[in-house]
Order: structure tokens, then C-alpha cells, then sequence
């Protein structure tokens, strides 16, 4: 399955493409070394993070609901963290920041407490729709059909990013 | 003008007071004709309306009229001007008093009817034209009565749900809704969908709207279904559904915990390169490099704040430095991210291979 021969413009060869575009940027600015300590590692894990996110999002375009999501979000989070380390203190910025520190409430708790806070099978399809639509970026605006579909379109995205970010570090822990 | 035209039409009116009753209960009949000929035919296209409407209309009125009044309405005729009745008639809309208006042309019994409707007389123009009028005004009443009871009508069962499925369908933004008794993919593509119902089921507007939608989502979730893997054997919406969040999750995680990974384990990247690249086939990776001697200049361009490392970087590996540059104006950098691009989708086989074992 050579990617030169096989359809360059799949999604996985897109989304490859603009992450190690997208990492080789973040090593290029503050290169890895053995002192580094744990609170560069979590930076820079955050940032890869992102970039993992934002080049999925890009490979996809605005062709999706979540993928439109995702870069808006992406977007609102880094414009406010610009904000609040120039230090201005408008009140657009105030604005902003709300709607996006609830955009980011919502992921950390997504991501830290979400997991493990299931609820059972109660009340039919209601409640993990619910859970679905927390899920799935930009699912809270829509009918339980169109939900469906973006979250067809997003596993399907999830797997390849899982897979091309696992030969990624394989390939550099080789050394 | 308009005064001749109201004395006219104030004797008119006297005329029509008298013939009310009879006029009334005629027109009630003729309604109810039209009705009863929309209603028989069966399976008529929309487009078939207006031939509906030409057809009781003529046929009613050579029933009721002469046979003159029949030949003027057959001619279709302009619309005649309207300010010489307006006085006469005021609600020349009303199928009711159309159908009395067409009744006064035979009753005024003059032999004016077959002249020219654009006669300058005013009595004689007032009939003409509201004999002429008649047609092209009645045809809209006609048209609009035709709808409703088409819609209303729940007696001929297939051709209202389909009528309904139509322009319920097309009401909303023509969504897709899925056929009922065979498999639904290849229904999603038609602009609309005939929705039959089943034996035994409820043919109303709504519940055939919510079984179409519910056999939308049967569908999606099969779909579902076949994406998450140990998903299949599951029935029922909310454990395959529990199933889908959780592989949601487990994805997300997954991805989180790689780029943990590669934070941490990600030491300088030219020097996997190179391992890299001597244990890849040679010649897989000869090709790129001989192009790749202009953009060494590139990135040492482009990139901010690395040029400390770029002199020892030129030293070990030439080659690989435009990969790791800035790349959005250089094209040739394309070829060694390709081949790069070419390892890892053969690390990624295997490693699909190996999943698979």
C-alpha cells in the first residue's frame, strides 16, 4: 500500500501529510532533549495534540459538521490564549473568553471525567444521544439522524489519525 | 365610461338578484362536479391538472349553457378589460359568482355572445367579458379547490400518500426518506420518496413522516453497526449505542496517548532519518534525492530561529534537510516527504498485518 501509488488524495495520505508538517514544526521550535522536564513534555504534548486535531480537521475541510466544529474551536482557543498573553483586557476579549472557556470546560470535562461517568440505559436513546452529541464536535445542534452520520465520518477519521500517529511513533522509536 | 359601465352593471345586478336562488343552487352543482371529476381519475400527474380543469369546465358548461356560450369558451380569449365590469362586478374571484356570471351570458340571451368579446357596448362587453373572464378565473378557484381535496381526501389510498409523501416532501426541503418495504440505501439518493404504507399501519401524514425518519436512523445505525467492530452481534439502539460511544472514547483516548508518545519519545528526527533511511531499499529513495540539491537553500530561508542547528545539520544530512523546513513554497520538498510518506504507509501495512494476526 504505497501511498505514492495509491490515491494521494486520501484522507490518509492528506492528514499525514499535514501532521508531520505540523510536528516537525513543533520540534523545529524547541527541540526535544534529554533535560527536558516534564512540564515541556505536557506542553509539547498539548500542542501535538492540536496539531493531530487541526491537521485532521484541515484534511477534512468544512465538508463536515464536526470538522467545522473542531477548527472553530481550535480557533476561538487560540485566539484567547493570544489575548490573555499579550495581557489585553478588553471586553471583547472577556466575551470571548467565556464562550470559549465554556467551549474548553466542556472538553476537559470530555476528557477527564467523561469517561468513567456513563450512565446506565435509562430513559431510551435520550441519554446516549446526549453522551454522542458531547462527544462528536458540533453535534449539539443536531437531529439524531444527522448525528449519526458525523459520527460515522468521525470514527472513520479517529481510526486513521489512531493509525498514522501510531506507525509516527513507532517509526521514532526505532532509533 | 364607468358610469355606462354601472348603470350596466347596476341592472345587471338587478337581473342577478332575481335569478339568485336559481344561480346559487347551480353553482353549488357545478362545484360539486368539478369535485367529483377531480377526485375519479387515478393516478394523474400534477401536470394534469389543467387538463382536468379544461375538461368538467367545458363539459359543465355545455351541459348548463348553450351551445354558442360552449364555442366562446372553448376559443381561449385575452383578458378583456377589466374596468368596464369592474363597477358591475366586485368579486370576480368568487367561483360562485363566476359560475353566475357564466350563467348571465345565456340568460342575458343576446346574440352578442358570439361577437367580439372587445365590443364597445357596455352591456353586451360586460358579459362578453365576464364570459370570457370566466375561463382563465375560473381555472384558478378551480385549481385551488382541486388541492385541498386531494390533500383531505383519504380515500383513494395510494394515490393520497403518495400525493401527501410528494408534497410533504416537498414542503421540507425535499429530504430524502427512505421506501418502506425494501432496503433503504438506493431510496436516499431520489429527490423524494414514495412511502407506502404497510398493511395494517396508520396512514396519516405524521406517523408515515416518523416512520420514514425511523427507518433513516435503522439504516445509519447499521452503518454504525458495521464501523465499530463487535458491534454486530448487539441488538438494540441503546447497547449499540453504548457500544459507539465507547469506541468514541476509546479512539479519542487513543489519540491523546499518542501524541503523549510522540512528545516524549521524539528525540532529534534526522537521526531516525537516517536510520531510516539506510535500512529502507536504497532505491526507493534515490530518485528523490538527486532533485533535492536546490531546495537545501529553502528552508534555511524560511525557518525562524533555527540556524544554529542548520550548519551541522548540513553537514550529516543534506538531504534530509529540506523535510524538515518550512515546505510551503518549495516544491520540490514534495519528493522526500513522499518517500517518507512512502515508509510509513509500508510500516503502517505491516502494521495493519500485524493487527490483523
Amino acid at each position: 500500500m504505497d501511498l505514492q501509488t495509491s490515491n494521494p488524495n486520501s484522507l490518509k495520505s492528506r492528514f499525514a501529510t499535514r501532521f508531520l508538517r505540523a510536528l516537525n514544526q513543533i520540534n523545529a521550535r524547541k527541540p526535544i532533549s534529554s533535560s527536558s522536564s516534564p512540564g515541556e513534555i505536557f506542553q509539547r504534548y498539548r500542542r501535538i495534540k492540536v496539531a493531530a486535531d487541526m491537521s485532521m480537521a484541515y484534511s477534512v475541510r468544512s465538508r463536515r459538521t464536526w470538522s467545522r466544529a473542531t477548527l472553530w474551536r481550535l480557533r476561538t482557543r487560540s485566539r484567547r490564549r493570544r489575548l490573555a498573553s499579550l495581557g489585553r483586557r478588553s471586553s471583547v476579549k472577556t466575551r470571548t473568553t467565556t464562550a470559549a472557556s465554556h467551549l474548553a470546560a466542556v472538553v476537559v470535562e470530555k476528557t477527564s471525567h467523561g469517561k468513567e461517568n456513563k450512565e446506565d440505559d435509562g430513559g431510551g436513546v435520550g441519554v446516549e444521544a446526549e453522551e454522542l452529541r458531547e462527544l462528536v464536535p458540533g453535534g449539539e445542534s443536531m437531529d439524531l439522524c444527522n448525528l449519526l452520520d458525523e459520527t460515522a465520518h468521525y470514527i472513520k477519521c479517529l481510526t486513521t489519525q489512531v493509525q498514522v500517529m501510531r506507525t509516527i511513533a513507532n517509526l521514532y522509536s526505532l532509533e | 365610461m364607468e358610469l355606462s359601465a354601472g348603470t350596466g352593471g347596476n341592472g345587471s345586478r338587478k337581473t342577478a338578484s332575481e335569478r339568485d336562488e336559481v344561480a346559487v343552487l347551480e353553482s353549488l352543482q357545478f362545484t360539486d362536479e368539478i369535485r367529483c371529476l377531480m377526485s375519479a381519475p387515478g393516478a394523474d400527474n400534477a401536470s394534469s391538472f389543467t387538463a382536468l380543469l379544461e375538461l368538467p369546465a367545458t363539459q359543465a358548461v355545455q351541459l348548463i349553457h348553450s351551445p354558442d356560450s360552449a364555442k366562446l369558451i372553448a376559443a381561449p380569449t385575452p383578458a378583456p378589460n377589466v374596468d368596464d365590469f369592474k363597477g358591475s362586478f366586485q368579486f370576480p374571484f368568487n367561483s360562485g359568482l363566476t359560475e353566475r356570471a357564466a350563467r348571465f351570458s345565456v340568460f342575458a340571451g343576446d346574440g352578442n355572445i358570439n361577437s367580439n368579446n372587445k365590443s364597445n357596448s357596455p352591456e353586451p362587453t360586460s358579459y362578453n367579458s365576464s364570459a370570457s373572464l370566466q375561463k382563465p378565473v375560473k381555472s384558478e378557484p378551480a385549481e385551488t379547490e382541486s388541492s385541498q381535496p386531494l390533500v383531505s381526501d383519504p380515500t383513494v389510498e395510494n394515490l393520497s400518500i403518495k400525493r401527501k409523501g410528494r408534497e410533504k416532501v416537498k414542503g421540507s426541503a425535499k429530504k430524502s426518506k427512505t421506501a418502506a418495504k425494501e432496503s433503504s440505501d438506493d431510496a436516499e439518493q431520489l429527490p423524494y420518496v414514495h412511502v407506502r404504507a404497510r398493511r395494517g399501519q396508520a396512514t396519516d401524514s405524521h406517523s408515515l413522516a416518523e416512520r420514514a425518519r425511523r427507518e433513516k436512523i435503522n439504516a445509519r445505525m447499521k452503518l454504525l453497526q458495521e464501523l465499530v467492530p463487535g458491534c454486530s452481534k448487539i441488538s438494540g439502539t441503546a447497547l449499540v449505542l453504548d457500544e459507539i460511544i465507547n469506541h468514541v472514547q476509546s479512539l479519542q483516548r487513543q489519540v491523546e496517548f499518542l501524541s503523549m508518545r510522540l512528545a516524549a519519545v521524539n528525540p532529534r528526527i534526522d537521526f531516525n532519518l537516517d536510520s531510516i533511511f539506510t535500512a529502507e531499499s536504497g532505491s526507493l529513495l534515490d530518485g528523490n534525492f538527486s532533485g533535492m540539491v536546490m531546495p537545501v537553500i529553502c528552508p534555511e530561508v524560511q525557518l525562524n530561529g533555527n540556524r544554529q542547528q542548520f550548519p551541522q545539520q548540513l553537514h550529516s544530512d543534506a538531504f534530509q534537510q529540506p523535510v524538515w523546513g518550512r515546505e510551503e513554497v518549495c516544491n520540490n520538498y514534495i519528493t522526500p516527504e513522499n518517500s517518507l510518506l512512502s515508509f510509513v504507509a509500508a510500516s503502517l501495512h505491516s502494521n495493519q498485518l500485524k493487527m490483523e494476526l
